[in-house]
């Protein structure tokens, strides 16, 4: 049974204002949720010092942690539904496809080593069909494709030489899906003559969080804890160019570990834009950038919401002449992680989803910018616009203005 | 580092980083939650549970002759806001409306949105609720509804739905229902039934929760005033209140796409002076401390109810700058730089923690001249 002493009494501030369930994304699409006031504060009241309750509407929760922005007390919520979730895996055990989801990391490893075979099978309509039927992915859910040429195998640096030291934290998505733009960081930081070191490095949890697998979670926690803090402690700065993999540092591993070496590394922590955005306002950016005539639309992923560090993408992108970017303004894109890949929660998904692509269609920019490789995931398969990742349009423009 | 930084996203926060962003500032809005605003009825009084007007209004927030021209600027600014979010609000703050709300109290208000209709003082009218939701009793305000109506006369219904809820059911569950028009078609058709069993022919008003839709309240209300052929209100009571939703996400959606930055989850606790003016702010957002740089800081952190200030047994505290204030929550000695709007001025508190909708409508649209006026003037090194 899991110590539900896990944590400070903060919740006891709730007023029950509902603000929380009010800003809810999967409140807004289903009434087949509890809610977070109802699944946090209210249940951690009934629970403390009695009987355990597992409650199986917590399933419904993403932990994207609007919840946690929307409270005007200050109680972290989230906190409440990551621990509930754990409760209800615990007893009810975890399904072989939670497990599949939640392990990012193995499944990033296996479909990148057999990448050209998945990315095609998870085309095979029969195959999701059979999918679908034995483990409850939703057949018309579109999966990031894999590359064999991951990350790990083309830059792998332990050091940094130079004097400003940047350890970046890689994260599932940039090694397994999206190399380009863990390459992309390394070219942009080397314009700022900035030396980037690859730590060893775990799945930062947040998908073990969210499937309720959190002793593994916690697992990985403190080996990225142990390992990042080996570098911090030689003067470097961590630097993360996942929104929710930044979050986790910041937020998760402070709240669920409770530890002083989580909230050592915490201080320690950018994400990318955020520690560009700190270039910048120590004059050491370098802003030769060349002009780019685009008029791109922002999406703000759940996690960088959460982090309470303004805009810094749009910051940056801003400083990119000619460059035009406006906020969409949007809610919560639905994708959220692993659970718009599950059969059973693909309607609220694509509930949120098709809203998203309504507002993507308004704007209608040349393409949209996000950090989030799972929004990503989502904006592609309901919107035809591009999608890029801040990095890539950086360095675009950082090379055209040196002429590569 | 910003021109002008927001503390707080209620009323005042929002309208606040909205018309320094409408003046080609840079602005940030740091806030720890989304702010009163939600928790409101969305509608605008001047002098909060008082019958009171324009001219009592003046004088209790030492208002003169000369501010009259600025007041009305700053209430048309607002109501071109809405209108801009179409979401548009009526109504004059010379002529205050009565409104009914959920309890079935009238109350009278300056500016309303536009699914809310005056309370008629005599004549029929049915109210409706809905068997899903527990926090509107037609019975109820039935009761208190005479008191202050006697002249009309009011019958009750409740209609379903048609949902189920794994959660208490509120106003703004039941308008995101009432947003499908099906679920409109459904009600419509219960109501008709019962006004036929009763033998109600004539129909002078229909009052309902705070529910008449989220995205497409235009469409519901236009779809229950044909169908029932009668003028239809939204009656507000415990939030959240879909009159209050729509408000909020009007001005979070201008305030965001305007390029507001946000800082969200995040709790100012304490700040930095150099001579009298206020040079950064400390803010803690998940564990971590970080400063935020500005030259104008607006502080709209919502008085006593908002936590701006905290009534202890000895004093009163204010939480974010953590500045000494005076026994009614005012700065004794205020950086120059520092402009509290609404609740968060403290002393203009008028009943229940709260200011009134007009008064903070007014003191940011006012706060923001003031900074306007000073960058004019060559910016605080002259001031």
């Amino acid at each position: 049974m899991l110590e539900l002493n896990f944590h400070d009494t903060t919740f006891e501030k709730c007023l029950k204002c509902h603000a929380c369930t009010a800003n809810c994304p999967i409140s807004s699409a289903t009434l087949d949720f509890g809610g977070p006031k109802h699944l946090g504060p209210e249940l951690k009241r009934l629970m403390d010092n009695q009987q355990v309750i597992d409650d199986h509407r917590i399933e419904l929760c993403t932990l994207c942690g609007t919840c946690d922005i929307s409270c005007p007390e200050n109680v972290h919520i989230s906190t409440l539904t990551a621990y509930l979730k754990a409760i209800h895996n615990e007893q009810q055990g975890t399904k072989f496809r939670d497990f599949v989801l939640g392990n990012a990391e193995i499944v990033g490893k296996l479909a990148s080593a057999f990448a050209p075979v998945t990315n095609i099978t998870m085309k095979i309509k029969p195959i999701r069909k059979m999918m679908q039927m034995m483990m409850g992915i939703h057949a018309d859910r579109q999966f990031p494709t894999y590359q064999f040429h991951h990350f790990h195998r083309k830059y792998n640096k332990k050091q940094s030489n130079t004097k400003r030291k940047v350890a970046y934290f890689v994260g599932c998505y940039a090694t397994y899906n999206a190399p380009e733009v863990a390459e992309a960081f390394v070219k942009i930081m080397e314009y700022n003559h900035i030396e980037v070191a690859i730590p060893e490095q775990k799945c930062c949890g947040v998908p073990m969080f969210a499937n309720g697998q959190m002793k593994q979670g916690l697992k990985n926690a403190t080996y990225n804890t142990d390992k990042l803090l080996e570098y911090t402690r030689q003067g470097y700065d961590i630097v993360m160019t996942c929104t929710s993999c930044t979050l986790a540092f910041k937020k998760e591993y402070t709240s669920f570990l409770r530890t002083e070496e989580a909230n050592e590394l915490a201080t320690h922590i950018y994400d990318a834009n955020e520690y560009l955005r700190q270039l910048h306002d120590q004059d050491e950016l370098n802003v030769d950038f060349a002009p780019m005539e685009v008029k791109a639309a922002y999406f703000a992923p759940c996690h960088m919401k959460g982090q309470g560090i303004g805009n810094p993408t749009m910051d940056i992108l801003e400083l990119i002449p000619d460059y035009q970017i406006q906020d969409l303004a949007a809610s919560c894109c639905g994708q959220c992680g692993t659970f718009g890949f599950k059969a059973e929660k693909y309607q609220y998904s694509m509930k949120l989803g098709n809203e998203l692509a309504e507002t993507v269609a308004e704007v209608d920019s040349d393409y949209t910018v996000t950090e989030c490789g799972m929004c990503k995931n989502q904006l592609n398969q309901v919107t035809n616009k591009p999608v890029k990742h801040p990095m890539e349009i950086i360095l675009e423009s950082y090379e055209k203005s040196h002429n590569k | 580092m910003y021109d002008v930084v927001v503390v707080g996203q209620g009323l005042t926060g929002l309208l606040s980083a909205i018309y320094a962003k409408q003046q080609n500032k840079k602005v940030a809005l740091v806030a720890k939650g989304t702010g009163k605003n939600q928790q409101s009825t969305g509608l605008m009084g001047l002098l909060p549970g008082s019958t009171k007007g324009l001219a009592e209004w003046l004088k209790y927030f030492d208002f003169i002759n000369q501010d009259k021209i600025m007041i009305k600027h700053g209430i048309n600014h607002f109501k071109s806001l809405m209108d801009q979010g179409s979401y548009p609000y009526l109504g004059e703050i010379e002529n205050p409306v009565p409104i009914v709300t959920a309890s079935g109290h009238v109350k009278y208000t300056a500016l309303y949105p536009k699914s809310v209709t005056p309370i008629i003082e005599g004549g029929r009218v049915v109210v409706v609720g809905f068997h899903e939701m527990i926090d509107f009793q037609p019975q109820f305000m039935k009761g208190n509804l005479l008191t202050a109506r006697p002249k009309l006369t009011v019958e009750t219904m409740k209609v379903k739905l048609g949902a189920s809820s794994q959660r208490t059911m509120t106003q703004l569950d039941a308008a995101r229902l009432l947003d499908q028009k099906e679920v409109r078609e459904r009600v419509i058709s219960q109501i008709k039934e019962k006004l036929n069993e009763c033998k109600l022919s004539k129909v002078d008003m229909f009052i309902f929760p705070s529910a008449l839709g989220i995205h497409d309240w235009q469409d519901t209300l236009e779809h229950f005033r044909t169908e029932l052929q009668a003028s239809i209100t939204e009656a507000p009571g415990l939030p959240p209140n879909a009159s209050a939703i729509r408000l909020n996400e009007v001005l979070q959606r201008k305030a965001i796409k305007l390029g507001v930055r946000f800082y969200l989850d995040s709790e100012v606790i304490g700040c930095k002076l150099r001579a009298e003016k206020l040079t950064q702010i400390s803010v803690r957002s998940n564990h971590r401390i970080s400063q935020i740089k500005g030259s104008h800081f607006v502080l709209a952190t919502g008085g006593v109810l908002g936590g701006g200030l905290e009534v202890t047994t000895t004093n009163i505290k204010e939480t974010a700058l953590q500045l000494p204030v005076d026994h009614n929550g005012a700065f004794i000695k205020k950086p120059i730089n520092v402009y509290p709007v609404g609740a968060a001025l403290g002393k203009n508190v008028y009943s229940h923690g709260i200011t009134g909708g007009i008064y903070s409508i007014v003191s940011s649209y006012s706060a923001n001249l003031q900074i306007i006026k000073i960058e004019q003037n060559g910016g605080l090194q002259h001031a």
